[in-house]
């Protein structure tokens, strides 16, 4: 498998010199694989655009466009790229995007496609020349029937999203974003007034248990692009419970998962690139010669042989 | 209409099945709080047997390899994330107020929903006194919340056939499930299992809803919630706390009575527990 990076940032673009070296664009990861060079896209952040443009360039005169387009969840950040997709105005592109089960029982095509509506957006969706298929996922396993074999795993966020695994000829290529570790919200100290040993007990063994779940969905995987939003004193003073990880778990999950490979992702829009570079010297400090596993910053354009 | 067509209109009706107008206002309040706490959005959802039925069919539904084994809010409440469930109760309950005059001509919203917490807190009593594990309560509670909840959509679609099952069971003085049967071709128990088979409700909740009326049929592993439940819903009729429908239940099967090592004195304990916890619940609505 060969693995594109071509949007690595969180929230929302941010564009400008700070940011030049790893990149202002939101979530999207291509992924290529097999003797036909097949297409995989995770998300539809921004990043999908300079895809689009690439992929008009190279790959639509050898002919039609095809790919599946896995989306972790449907907050902006992962679908504003969408409309600006350049494929899915061409004749003969063929689309399948997969999505997380809304609890709403709204369609994906009606949450993805509210983007192409007159408001919004130029062209309509059902004005789209491309022949988009819109799918619904649980946590599942799709064998795609190519010795491409895809298993989804719910992870913790404000909003129902789905972490995947590609697995291909004995190599894994693993996502776990956007997500937060799940804990225990039930209070467990007795002296709050709400305090219910019964909840506070089952509460914890269910975060427990959900955090090991995702470890072992990403165990021994060679690459994982890991949520890692904030360092560990940021989220403990302001942003728990907002649906994303920090480099120090990511870290630890990582290592007990024997990841080879850790890739932080979902970088924080205020995050410089100088920053970054600073953070992840000094965690490579901090585990030099306790673990086997690699870690390094996603960063916009890079390719990866996996 | 015969029996197979009202089945048909009555699956139709279940997916959009609302919340009960009685803890809407409470569920609208908690829900639409950005601060809420986990503890009151878990006290509200476990006070409406739909919603609870609805956030339990929605991680059955949804997790690999847990289908029909989530039996606790708290477990929901953590593994689908406080917003998707908040947003859940609001979906539901915008339905509600959208449909709450004419919903419920035949049973009062109120006296049922006091039937049903009334047998979930029972259950729950019962279950505490016999030194069930306290970790299994919950089951027993959600079971007993739940054992129901047939009767809505009955109810809320065909309000006229159960005003009319009503009647027949108040003139011949029988139980109010066969004069179901009589003006329906079926009972509550069969509509709640199709509900529950539907919604993957837990195989606990299922078997108890399908059961309820005759546990001495009951093979599987679940007998003691059945028994339980049974026994509960007894008690809770003849202390007459709310009311659903049935003046002229059926005794408590000895057979449940025995299983669970109870005698009729056990109605004796049951009520004033059951007031107390029904009075806290009104307190927390503000009904």
């Amino acid at each position: 498998m060969k693995l594109t990076l071509w949007g690595v940032r969180g929230s929302i673009p941010v564009p400008g010199q700070s940011t030049v070296k790893y990149g202002g664009n939101t979530a999207c990861l291509e992924i290529r694989y097999g003797p036909e060079n097949k297409l995989l896209i995770m998300d539809a952040g921004s990043g999908i655009k300079p895809l689009g443009d690439k992929l008009m360039k190279e790959d639509l005169p050898k002919g039609p466009i095809r790919a599946k387009l896995f989306l972790s969840h449907t907050h902006w950040d992962h679908i504003i790229g969408f409309p600006f997709f350049t494929p899915i105005f061409i004749p003969g592109t063929e689309l399948d995007v997969y999505s997380p089960i809304n609890y709403e029982e709204r369609s994906v095509e009606e949450i993805i496609g509210i983007q192409l509506s007159y408001q919004y957006f130029p062209v309509r969706q059902s004005e789209l020349a491309a022949r988009i298929t819109y799918h619904s996922l649980k946590e599942d396993t799709l064998d795609l029937g190519d010795g491409m074999v895809i298993r989804t795993k719910f992870l913790n966020h404000p909003v129902s999203t789905l972490g995947y695994r590609f697995e291909y000829e004995g190599k894994s290529i693993c996502t776990v974003y956007d997500h937060e570790p799940f804990r225990n919200v039930f209070p467990s100290d007795p002296d709050h007034e709400d305090y219910d040993p019964a909840a506070a007990e089952e509460g914890q063994r269910v975060a427990d248990e959900e955090n090991a779940r995702i470890r072992q969905f990403f165990t021994g995987a060679d690459v994982v692009i890991h949520d890692t939003q904030y360092t560990l004193d940021e989220y403990n003073q302001k942003f728990t419970g907002w649906g994303h990880s920090s480099f120090e778990y990511a870290i630890k999950a990582g290592h007990q998962g024997r990841v080879k490979q850790l890739y932080f992702f979902h970088h924080d829009p205020l995050r410089t690139d100088d920053q970054l570079e600073e953070l992840v010297e000094n965690y490579r400090r901090r585990i030099a010669g306790k673990t086997s596993m690699r870690i390094g910053l996603a960063r916009e354009g890079v390719e990866i042989e996996v | 209409m015969t029996a197979e067509e009202r089945i048909v209109k009555l699956q139709r009706y279940i997916s959009t099945m609302p919340a009960l107008p009685v803890t809407v206002t409470k569920v609208l309040e908690i829900a639409n709080n950005p601060k809420t706490s986990p503890v009151d959005l878990n006290k509200v959802i476990s006070l409406d047997p739909v919603l609870m039925a609805r956030v339990l069919k929605l991680i059955n539904s949804a997790y690999y390899g847990v289908s029909g084994k989530v039996n606790s809010l708290v477990r929901a409440i953590i593994m689908l994330g406080i917003n998707t469930v908040k947003n859940l109760a609001l979906s539901s309950s915008v339905i509600t107020t959208l449909g709450t005059k004419s919903n419920f001509q035949a049973l009062d919203p109120q006296a049922f929903w006091r039937h049903s917490l009334g047998v979930g807190v029972t259950a729950k009593f019962l279950a505490r006194k016999r030194s069930v594990d306290p970790s299994k309560l919950e089951e027993y509670f959600i079971a007993g919340i739940l054992h129901g909840i047939g009767k809505i959509p009955m109810n809320n679609i065909m309000s006229e056939d159960y005003v009319e099952a009503m009647g027949i069971a108040d003139r011949q003085k029988m139980p109010l499930h066969q004069a179901e049967r009589r003006v329906f071709g079926f009972d509550h128990t069969y509509v709640g299992t199709m509900i529950g088979e539907a919604w993957k409700l837990g195989n606990s909740i299922l078997d108890t809803i399908k059961y309820q009326l005759r546990p001495v049929e009951y093979e599987g592993q679940y007998s003691d919630i059945v028994n339980t439940v049974h026994a509960a819903v007894y008690s809770v009729t003849v202390a007459e706390i709310g009311f659903s429908g049935d003046r002229y239940p059926e005794r408590a099967s000895d057979h449940a009575l025995n299983a669970l090592g109870l005698d009729e004195s056990y109605l004796d304990d049951v009520e004033d527990e059951v007031e107390e916890e029904i009075q806290k619940a009104e307190v927390f609505l503000r009904l």
